[in-house]
């Protein structure tokens, strides 16, 4: 007995040396971003080469086809213009499925929550288009996100008090916002002249002014710039942030840790829905000018494709977010240049997005045999 | 030996990734046999059977079943040759009738469903009487306490014409009436000319069941022994090795962990009644997640240092009262207050800010964020205190610092404290898991199951933290299916039958039969050693 | 009302259909999410080949057999390598709803006027064809709706009534107690996806063949994803998907009337009844639903944490 007591023994074997993460930290640092980004690189040429592949069989130049989608962002300013405009959108509609994914929840709801927060924000800007700009601007943004907040705010209800899931609720009041905005568009304040259900223009006040001559960059991207950097540093540093993560990785032990679960997985959504409410918001205040049908293009299927790929990183996001809007902005181009329909580059984002998936067992795989 | 074994398996290899889990285990069974398969967690017991029921792929070795080599990859191919297994979880259809959990994957005979069925009842019906084992053939077993659910999954194997039969683990959960039950069955079964290997770490079970017994540890065979060549020392010396140094005789408590002593051996008379009032639980009244009072009016009082032990049967409310005490689940009715502090009713962050600190049974499931750092999972609970906080952020870095201590104080084996939670193995789960805990310096700690599953080194070491604990004035609350080891550490022992207390013991006056009976509902009337 | 069951009973069919499809893989526990994807490439791919081969029954079989490739791409990725089923689903959904406005434009182009084939030829079941109100709208289908009936009854009959179907649903309930027993998981998960993903692809076919005539991209307009919601309502059993079908077909008639039937109140609100109604069922039903204890989850044999 007493031996025991007067020399611990190490139970379970020998006390495990001190890690050697000190010496090898600079060089396993770098060895972690090469781990990380490679999967990215070799997903993407991959997914080109699939792609330029269907392409070719189809009977398309795939070569020119494919130069068209990578450059014509960086051809000209105004590619580079509408290339940020297009990022906007991307990374608020991917932030409104990855800030509820960190909670493990998945929000399909993105372009409902866009689509009401473009009319909270248009409904403002209509009504009251003849206050100053410094009053309209901000309470048109704010009406934006508020009205996103709370349409996901409806599927958060009924996920904490009815526990409906929360994929089907968001995608179905999907289809229920569709037509609410057509109702929105062509009997509250239709613009007859638009030749498309849309609504009349929001006021000179609500409009976000632009930088640099015509045609400018509207400022919404600098917002959302700040917005990234605030995010990011929120999920790693705020008790709110790592209760997400924790949520999201074992919901269980979280709430047995004092964390309150359904509470936050339904703030995880109504802050996603915000997002994508900033976004139908900033696109009518810097882009259309007015609320339209079909101003949600396919930001539902980007975001959740961005999201996927940042892999739960707020950091990487925004950058993923760039890259997509890079494919979507050249998409068109090949269309004109090549003559290759535009779904195309969806496919070819969806590869992206397989061959990344795939690359974790890869990587596993490699990481067991060394 | 002249004749040939039953079951002989030869040098058999298996790896997880880095892992050697079996490293050239040889082992022969006879007919007419109950095998004991000794050793602590990690010592590949289960690995090997798993691999000889086709669960496991093995990478080398040969498998021989009645002197015939056989290859054995799938679960199917080891039915087919007569190899039965009751796993430690049971591999059940919760929605199902027992009689279709023992017909699935079999090909009914008669013309229809329904008549195939019915005769499927009528061989259970038989197998029941022949062997002991009790069962509804219609029940639905999801609705069957755990002693009826272990009996299912042993007449689904002798459904199937197993003459192995492997056992794992299969009286964790039992009343010693229970097991006494399974023992004869067992004997009945070997009578008829079956063999059963028994995997346990438990020796006292081996010596009463066991004609023969192979000890493992570390992933290979130690030794193989008739039961008329050893005894319990014998055999816990070779059980726990002489890796460190020599072979040391064990304390009191880790003697009963280990089964090598019987129960209530343990407690001196010094501390009974002398303790100062620490936590009361007063008419506490709570309800499962369906809904159902499962523990009702529940008093309790734990002093300051003493060390209350629940025994009882799984499913008798355990979960729940823990969670209660943990405030984790909201109190129906009832009051429930720690050391000078009424928490009833407040959020459960409050609680482990008022010194609760619960270490649940689930590791993985309740315990630990997998996928998340050590330095993540030892914050977890405390992320909105001061200590980790700086101007209202996580100071990560003091966060890293800490953990680095506590994988040393705890002996966590792990490479850093970026180490995945879920990349450790179980003991060292616990470990986090108690660091977490002590991070919290409790007044009221609550276990439950605390040693489940783990080597007898993370055993003891689970035993002197919570020793150490009690010293500083800390309540404790364990809650253990394993009866000895309720037996082993607690300073009170309280037995549990469907949420009430079903009988009190001073640790001097415990006996575990006594304890199985009430536990199971039988002799409330009696006052028995109530102290 | 006998035109408006002309409106609920092909819809019923599209959604029995779909939805059947949906738990013969979760009934495995394969949760597949690609149904307003593959319901869209069934679409195109049903009235292409129809359009070329002119051959309808040609346009159904091919949609099967292209949504099948999905599903079995879908049961590769998930039961073999192991990824998530709900991203990996995502991503089909992704690229099926990509790859059916590609197919559509590479093989017709963009035409002024859309290019139209002939709907399925309707059958009369002998007597009940002729009674009143109920005979022609009831009575009176295309080889599909039979299709779908026996399909129905088949299920039923295979899953609740057979041995082999009590092991198939053992494998979506506790796959590591069918395998102990001998059931081959992978196995029932791979061909009850395949063919579920093929019956899902067929349903979408069944827009241009019976309803349109011609392909138009968004056609399904979301009926996708209340196919899904439609399983967990029907608890994921043969007879009850029916039922509820029936349910989802006559809301969905309702939204397509509603410009006609006026009440007052805008015809967005009718239309939106479909998914605001099934938002409501949801609240009740996922009380009381069952769902099969591991759908959506991958089952790995040498897996050492998983109970």
């Amino acid at each position: 007995m007493s031996t025991i007591e007067q020399n611990p023994p190490s139970p379970g074997g020998p006390p495990s040396a001190p890690p050697p993460a000190a010496k090898g930290r600079g060089a396993g640092a770098a060895a972690g971003i090469v781990w990380t980004l490679a999967p990215y690189v070799v997903s993407v040429l991959l997914a080109f080469l699939v792609g330029g592949a269907l392409i070719q069989a189809m009977g398309y130049p795939a070569v020119d086809a494919l130069e068209a989608v990578l450059t014509s962002s960086f051809d000209s300013r105004f590619g580079l213009i509408e290339t940020l405009h297009k990022w906007v959108p991307i990374v608020l509609c991917a932030y409104a499925f990855a800030i509820p994914l960190a909670t493990g929840k998945f929000n399909i709801g993105a372009e409902g929550q866009m689509l009401l927060g473009a009319t909270g924000g248009a409904a403002i800007g209509i009504t009251f288009s003849d206050l100053p700009a410094i009053v309209l601007l901000p309470a048109t943004l704010v009406a934006g996100v508020l009205a996103g907040a709370v349409w996901a705010g409806i599927a958060a209800l009924l996920l904490v008090r009815f526990r409906v899931n929360e994929v089907l609720s968001t995608v179905l009041l999907n289809f229920v916002s569709f037509k609410l905005i057509d109702w929105v568009a062509t009997k509250v304040w239709p613009d007859a002249g638009a030749g498309h259900p849309a609504t009349t223009p929001v006021g000179e006040g609500a409009r976000l002014p632009l930088i640099g001559e015509a045609p400018g960059l509207h400022s919404g991207v600098l917002l959302v710039l700040a917005l990234a950097i605030f995010i990011a540093v929120g999920m790693r540093f705020t008790p709110t942030g790592f209760e997400m993560r924790a949520v999201g990785d074992n919901p269980r032990a979280s709430l047995i840790n004092g964390v309150r679960t359904s509470r936050l997985a339904g703030a995880g959504l109504v802050l996603g829905g915000g997002a994508a409410g900033l976004a139908g918001a900033i696109d009518v205040a810097g882009v259309h000018g007015r609320m339209l049908e079909g101003m949600q293009s396919n930001f539902l299927i980007l975001g959740i494709i961005v999201g996927l790929m940042a892999r739960g990183s707020m950091l990487a996001l925004p950058f993923v977010a760039f890259g997509i809007a890079v494919l979507e902005f050249g998409a068109g181009t090949m269309q004109l240049v090549a003559a290759v329909p535009v779904e195309m580059v969806l496919v070819i984002e969806a590869l992206i997005l397989l061959f990344l998936l795939l690359s974790d067992l890869v990587r596993n795989r490699l990481r067991g045999a060394a | 030996m002249t004749t040939t074994a039953r079951l002989e398996m030869t040098e058999v290899v298996k790896t997880f990734g880095p892992v050697r889990a079996l490293d050239s285990v040889s082992l022969e069974v006879g007919a007419r046999e109950v095998h004991g398969l000794l050793g602590g967690n990690g010592a590949g017991k289960t690995t090997l059977m798993n691999v000889l029921f086709g669960l496991y792929k093995a990478d080398s070795g040969t498998v021989r079943i009645d002197g015939r080599e056989v290859t054995i990859t799938s679960p199917r191919d080891a039915i087919e040759l007569g190899v039965g297994m009751v796993h430690q979880t049971f591999l059940q259809v919760d929605t199902y009738t027992v009689v279709e959990n023992v017909v699935l994957g079999t090909p009914l005979e008669g013309g229809s469903h329904r008549a195939g069925l019915a005769a499927a009842r009528a061989k259970i019906a038989e197998i029941s009487e022949r062997f002991g084992l009790d069962v509804d053939p219609d029940a639905v077993v999801e609705e069957l306490p755990v002693g009826v659910r272990q009996r299912v999954e042993i007449i689904k194997a002798l459904y199937r014409g197993a003459k192995v039969l492997i056992l794992d683990e299969p009286t964790t959960n039992l009343t010693p009436q229970e097991v006494d039950a399974l023992f004869a069955s067992l004997r009945t079964m070997v009578a008829e000319g079956m063999s059963v290997i028994l995997i346990t770490h438990k020796i006292r079970e081996t010596l009463a069941v066991c004609d023969k017994m192979t000890v493992m540890r570390d992933g290979a065979r130690v030794q193989t022994l008739d039961r008329a060549d050893t005894d319990a020392e014998h055999l816990a010396a070779i059980m726990v090795g002489e890796s460190h140094g020599s072979y040391e005789t064990p304390t009191l408590t880790e003697a009963v962990a280990l089964g090598t002593e019987a129960p209530g051996a343990v407690v001196g008379e010094e501390h009974v009644g002398g303790f100062e009032p620490g936590v009361s639980v007063v008419g506490a009244t709570v309800r499962n997640d369906h809904g159902v009072e499962l523990v009702s009016g529940f008093d309790l009082e734990v002093g300051k240092g003493e060390i209350v032990g629940f025994a009882g049967v799984a499913g008798n409310g355990q979960v729940e009262l823990a969670e209660a005490l943990a405030g984790v689940r909201p109190l129906e009715r009832g009051s429930i207050t720690v050391h000078g502090s009424a928490l009833s009713g407040k959020p459960t962050a409050q609680w482990l800010d008022g010194g609760v600190a619960y270490v649940p049974e689930d590791r993985h499931r309740d315990g630990i964020l997998p996928t998340s750092g050590i330095t993540e999972n030892l914050i977890l609970g405390s992320h909105r205190s001061a200590r980790v906080r700086r101007r209202g952020l996580i100071d990560w870095r003091a966060a890293r610092q800490r953990a680095a201590e506590a994988i040393d104080k705890f002996s966590i084996r792990a490479d850093s404290p970026a180490t995945r939670a879920g990349d450790l193995s179980g003991g060292n789960i616990q470990r986090v898991i108690l660091a977490r805990a002590f991070a919290h310096r409790p007044r009221l700690l609550i276990l439950h199951n605390p040693t489940r599953g783990l080597d007898i080194g993370s055993t003891r070491f689970v035993y002197e933290q919570i020793r150490e604990a009690t010293a500083a004035g800390c309540s404790v609350v364990v809650i253990s299916e394993d009866l000895d080891e309720v037996i082993a550490i607690a300073d009170r022992v309280i037995a549990l039958y469907q949420g009430t207390q079903a009988g009190e013991w001073a640790s001097s006056q415990v006996d575990p039969y006594e304890i199985g009976r009430r536990m199971t509902g039988l002799g409330t009337a009696s006052v028995g050693g109530a102290a | 009302m006998s035109e408006f069951l002309a409106l609920v009973v092909p819809m019923w069919v599209v959604f029995t259909l779909a939805a059947q499809g949906t738990i013969l893989s979760g009934r495995t526990g394969v949760f597949n999410v690609t149904q307003e994807g593959v319901m869209a490439l069934g679409a195109s791919v049903g009235f292409v080949v129809a359009y070329k081969l002119e051959s309808n029954l040609g346009g159904l079989f091919i949609a099967f057999l292209v949504g099948a490739l999905v599903g079995l791409v879908l049961t590769v990725m998930t039961t073999q390598l192991r990824m998530d089923q709900f991203v990996v689903g995502l991503a089909l959904f992704f690229a099926a709803t990509g790859a059916a406005g590609l197919l559509y434009r590479e093989v017709i182009g963009v035409t002024m006027t859309p290019p139209k084939i002939d709907t399925l030829t309707k059958y009369d079941v002998p007597l009940l064809s002729d009674l009143p109100v109920i005979g022609e709208p009831l009575f009176r289908q295309d080889y599909v709706f039979f299709f779908v009936v026996v399909l129905s009854i088949a299920m039923y009959w295979f899953m609740q009534r057979t041995g082999a179907g009590l092991d198939f649903r053992s494998v979506g309930e506790n796959p590591k107690a069918a395998d102990s027993l001998g059931i081959n998981v992978n196995l029932a998960r791979t061909w009850s996806t395949i063919v579920g993903s093929g019956l899902v692809a067929m349903a979408g076919a069944y827009f241009p063949l019976h309803f349109t005539g011609i392909y138009t991209d968004g056609m399904i307009g979301g009926r996708g994803w209340l196919v899904i919601a439609l399983a967990f309502l029907g608890g994921w059993r043969p007879l009850y998907v029916v039922a509820g079908a029936a349910f989802f077909a006559g809301m969905d008639a309702l939204g397509q009337k509603a410009q006609v039937i006026g009440l007052g109140i805008p015809h967005q609100f009718i239309e939106m009844l479909p998914f605001v109604a099934t938002l409501l069922v949801m609240v009740f039903a996922f009380r009381w639903a069952r769902q099969p204890a591991h759908l959506g989850l991958n089952y790995d044999r040498e897996s050492r944490l998983a109970g």
